[in-house]
């Protein structure tokens, strides 16, 4: 077989592959929005033992791998006699990394509004859950967009230690191409290629997206 | 917890930390060096060098690290050019933090206003000496936080050398379950050892930036 029909041989099951790493992602990245604005919550609004809580977690999830994350998520339960599907460990180890990095995002968002707003939006008699919904996450997102962007593409890239797991994510079609065709450097080369399309993808999206929102705001 | 096992694995894990320190530290000084040449090149030549080292940064920076160390290790042979995994690791590490390292050293130096080089060829200082002493210690000022981060960031990348087997610290925690069958203390001993080097490196950086700046202030 030429290199030509090896490659087309190998690109259903790096499509595959490229799926369930795509969806983990965006499901990490998601919960840990959600998450991350908990965290916010947390840290402004529940005095000093909340905030001091909250300041530890980030700093661990900053401060260790991932991969390291993932199997104490993973065999952590197991020694106190739960078990835990490997899916589960992924997306859990993913959403609660993903959620430190996008506090420290979130963050600065919330501190580039002005303060003036939150006390206007008070006179209106809006309640402290409408003020951060209608008045607060959405300029949040928009100021964040490029670093949120950045902190997806880090997800997509760190998303492969799951593959440690035998979760069938990009990396770990690549290891079971391997393992049938024993051409490892095409393989892996395909396999880095798969991901550098997710990730230019995302931010070619994410680059139309703040283009278009700033022509809004100057129309 | 079971505090007499903690005991008897902290010197495994004690020596798996050396390994995990020594691959980082080679990463990190490999990858800062190249990353400074690389910026360098792309500042001098920007037509020539610039689309090389445009491609490069989209490369390493888009792809997962586990990858790259998976095409060298895995791939390389098949040119005849076999590394053992240590070496792979060490390299791989220096590669993808070079790509890194280039981007914050090339952001460090555009931060300099262009009106100070020109101040600076106003009084007659030559090239060499704008480089030395108005561009140089500003952009190595500027860029020790974005430094202190990405080596944080490379020390936590080398525990994917564990995949491969390099006998670090995560390769080793799963090597002391298979021996103990116990989960629980040498995972929560893992994590607590990685947090604590990475403080440690986030301390080192702090404490550069205050003698760094308690150097430009005399």
């Amino acid at each position: 077989m030429t290199l030509a029909e090896r490659l087309a041989d190998y690109m259903p099951a790096i499509a595959s592959g490229m799926l369930t790493t795509a969806w983990l992602s965006m499901l990490a990245i998601v919960l840990g929005f959600f998450a991350a604005l908990g965290l916010y919550v947390l840290r402004t609004r529940s005095g000093r033992i909340g905030a001091g809580a909250v300041k530890m977690y980030v700093s661990f999830f900053r401060g260790t791998p991932l991969l390291v994350q993932l199997l104490m998520l993973f065999y952590l339960p197991a020694a106190f006699g739960v078990d835990i599907q490997s899916e589960l460990a992924a997306i859990a180890a993913l959403g609660l990394n993903s959620a430190a990095f996008q506090s420290e995002i979130l963050r600065a968002g919330f501190a580039a509004i002005p303060h003036a707003q939150i006390e206007a939006a008070r006179v209106f008699g809006l309640n402290p859950r409408q003020i951060l919904w209608h008045i607060q996450v959405p300029q949040v997102l928009r100021i964040t967009l490029p670093s949120l962007t950045s902190e997806t593409i880090d997800i997509i890239k760190g998303s492969a230690v799951i593959s440690v797991l035998a979760i069938a994510d990009l990396m770990r079609v690549g290891k079971q191409l391997v393992a049938v065709s024993h051409r490892p450097l095409e393989v892996y080369l395909s396999i880095a290629l798969a991901y550098l399309l997710l990730t230019t993808l995302i931010a070619m999206l994410a680059s139309a997206v703040v283009h278009r929102s700033r022509e809004e705001k100057h129309a | 917890m079971n505090f007499e096992l903690i005991i008897d694995i902290l010197p495994a894990f004690g020596h798996a930390a050396l390994v995990t320190l020594q691959a980082s530290i080679l990463a990190i000084v490999i990858g800062a060096a190249a990353g400074f040449m690389l910026n360098a090149l792309a500042q001098i030549y920007p037509t020539t060098f610039g689309i090389f080292y445009r491609g490069f940064v989209w490369l390493i920076r888009g792809t997962p690290f586990l990858a790259q160390l998976f095409v060298i290790y895995f791939g390389l042979p098949q040119f005849g050019i076999t590394l053992d995994a240590m070496q792979a690791t060490v390299i791989g590490l220096g590669i993808y933090g070079a790509a890194y390292f280039a981007e914050i050293f090339r952001a460090a130096w555009q931060s300099i206003p262009n009106g100070q080089i020109e101040a600076g060829r106003a009084f007659g200082l030559g090239r060499r000496q704008i480089l030395r002493h108005i561009e140089a210690p500003q952009a190595i000022r500027l860029a020790v936080p974005m430094l202190t981060n990405q080596a944080i960031l490379i020390l936590k990348e080398s525990s994917v050398a564990s995949i491969i087997t390099v006998p670090e610290l995560t390769m080793t925690a799963g090597t002391i379950v298979a021996e103990t069958f116990s989960y629980a203390e040498p995972y929560l001993l893992l994590g607590l050892i990685y947090w604590l080097l990475a403080l440690a490196f986030a301390g080192l950086g702090h404490g550069s930036e205050h003698w760094l700046g308690r150097r430009q202030t005399h």
